[in-house]
């Protein structure tokens, strides 16, 4: 196959999400309402509680970053979560594809329209709370970026794992996973608050430490990048193998069926 | 000489529920079809027809037994089997909100189909399906006929060379079930593709299948083609004789040939080997009742149908 038919494999699933987005009303809410909700809203805490300009840093990264990570775990995940709501699933499964194929195309989706939140959040911070998003040059926001869509991408591979594994009603996932996240990785507090068992498990989650390398640029601090890199590096590869040993097993057990049925 | 579309030995398949629960919905099913004709498979609800064409189309896997689908391992070469085939469902289903082009598009995309060659495959499947008129309209605003249309159009994108069809007039009304059967047959003789297709429509598998196999509680029961189907099992024809007057009906089950008679005022129903031998001793019963009507109706499929399904 020529290499822009491979490429067409992939961008399958990001032209689906496109057309479906495009004629979703909710879409608005989830690019600019919910997004700015979030930001406002801590925004203005940290003008309540007066702290300091690297403190409104530390919070607005954070505020960005598991915006951006909702938005884009979304996209890959709604590359079966829309088979499945249509019960078309069979259609997309009878196709010669891989895991692969579904989550980077579903992927290049999740990066444009979280590059587009990120850049319309960090305009705004940057008017109202002052918060300069490109004060260390733009490789850090690239590479803070980067490593939000990766952890993005292991999220939604994990709710279309749930959803090939116990059918239907693990759409929720799509929507918990992340608040884990909010919890454990550190988004609004330093995870050196955490109890000890959930420190360790922050250390698991490569977000910990791709906030930590962007917050240095605004509150010089220790941070492990490479560790974060590899971490993401790693799920996605482990994921993938997942997503296609959870692929093979819905077509032994049946529940591919079930699933358009 | 070309490679059997099906070739399977053995195959089972069970659902085993959440609780572990195990129901079994194909047992051994062993069978061979033949490059380029149309395949029928024929059953009850729930006889296991869906499950065995999902089998054969590498969408599930069989618990056991062997299956070559075009001389290719399906155990093995899935990725290679899949390239060569598509599948039109029953109860045809597409992202809602895609247009009948867009989701023609999409699904070409996933073949690896792009720039002119998806375009024109695109456009020459409208035409051919006759969905020009419906380009952008909504999957979720089309007809049921017309959603089964756009069902095989798209499992045409890649040109398969095995086409399945499950229940593919399931649901339609009787003029577009006609249409789509005459599709069907065109898309088969154009195209030189072969077909399996399953149904519980005997008259859709008696108009368009070469040979079929009837599945009853996940085995199958029966496998020929429609005529010797009917021939080796022996079944009469349905002659209905509507009269007035006395009519020996005690005599009528008595006559040779006569294989089952059933009766109510003025009506009387049998079923006979051999009419045209019989018919000049039966009617010789009514001589002294006035005949006001009698059709003599062949055993089809659906006589078949009922026999296997006893």
């Amino acid at each position: 196959m020529s290499w822009r038919g491979e490429s067409n494999r992939y961008l399958a699933s990001a032209y689906k999400n496109w057309i479906i987005s495009k004629r979703n009303v909710f879409t608005l809410f989830e690019l600019f309402f919910w997004p700015m909700i979030s930001l406002l809203s801590i925004g203005l805490l940290t003008r309540f509680l007066n702290v300091g300009p690297g403190m409104v840093s530390f919070l607005l990264v954070g505020a960005i970053a598991l915006t951006i990570l909702q938005v884009a775990q979304i996209d890959v995940a709604y590359v079966l979560l829309f088979d499945m709501w249509s019960k078309s699933i069979k259609n997309t499964f009878i196709a010669p594809i891989r895991s692969y194929h579904l989550v980077f195309g579903a992927l290049i989706f999740g990066i444009a329209r979280g590059a587009l939140v990120f850049a319309i959040l960090a305009s705004v911070s940057r008017y109202l709370f002052g918060f300069d998003f490109r004060a260390g040059g733009l490789l850090p926001v690239l590479i803070f970026l980067a490593g939000v869509f990766a952890v993005a991408a292991v999220i939604g591979i994990i709710v279309c794992i749930s959803i090939l594994t116990f059918g239907q009603k693990a759409d929720v996932a799509a929507w918990s996973l992340s608040g884990l996240i909010l919890l454990v990785s550190g988004i609004y507090y330093p995870v050196e608050v955490l109890p000890p068992a959930l420190q360790m498990l922050s250390r698991a989650i490569p977000l910990t430490y791709f906030l930590e390398y962007y917050r240095s640029v605004f509150i010089p601090g220790p941070h492990n990048l490479a560790v974060g890199a590899a971490l993401a590096a790693m799920y996605l590869v482990v994921g993938l193998i997942l997503f296609d040993r959870a692929i093979e097993r819905a077509r032994r057990t049946g529940i591919l069926l079930r699933l358009s049925e | 000489m070309a490679e059997k579309s099906v070739v399977c030995r053995g195959i089972c398949k069970s659902y085993k529920s959440f609780f572990g629960a195990e129901a079994k919905v194909l047992k051994e099913i062993s069978l061979e079809v033949e490059a380029g004709e149309i395949f029928g498979i024929l059953g009850p609800n729930g006889s296991g027809k869906t499950t065995l064409i999902s089998i054969f189309s590498t969408l599930i896997y069989p618990e056991r037994g062997s299956l070559h689908v075009l001389g290719l391992d399906a155990s093995r070469r899935r990725d290679e089997i899949r390239k060569l085939i598509n599948i039109s469902t029953a109860k045809p289903n597409f992202p809602w909100s895609l247009s009948v082009k867009e989701n023609l598009r999409h699904y070409g995309m996933l073949y690896g189909m792009h720039g002119s060659m998806l375009s024109k495959a695109v456009s020459d499947l409208i035409d051919t399906f006759e969905l020009g008129e419906y380009t952008d309209m909504n999957f979720e605003n089309l007809s049921t006929g017309l959603k089964q249309r756009l069902s095989l159009a798209k499992a045409m994108l890649n040109r398969p060379k095995l086409l399945f069809l499950d229940e593919p007039t399931t649901g339609l009304d009787p003029d577009i079930s006609m249409k789509t059967r005459s599709l069907i047959r065109r898309i088969h003789d154009e195209q030189e593709i072969s077909v399996i297709m399953s149904t519980h429509y005997m008259p859709e598998a008696e108009m368009l299948c070469d040979r079929v196999a009837f599945l009853r509680k996940g085995e199958v029961v029966a496998l020929d083609t429609p005529q010797n189907l009917k021939n080796h099992l022996g079944l009469g024809e349905r002659v209905v004789v509507f009269y007035e007057g006395p009519v020996d009906l005690k005599g009528l089950e008595m006559v040779q040939g006569v294989m089952s008679v059933a009766a109510e005022p003025g009506r009387v129903e049998m079923v006979i080997d051999r009419t045209r031998e019989n018919l000049d001793r039966i009617i010789k019963l009514f001589s002294g009742a006035k005949i006001l009507d009698i059709s003599v109706k062949e055993p089809d499929l659906e006589d078949v149908f009922i026999e296997l399904a006893r």
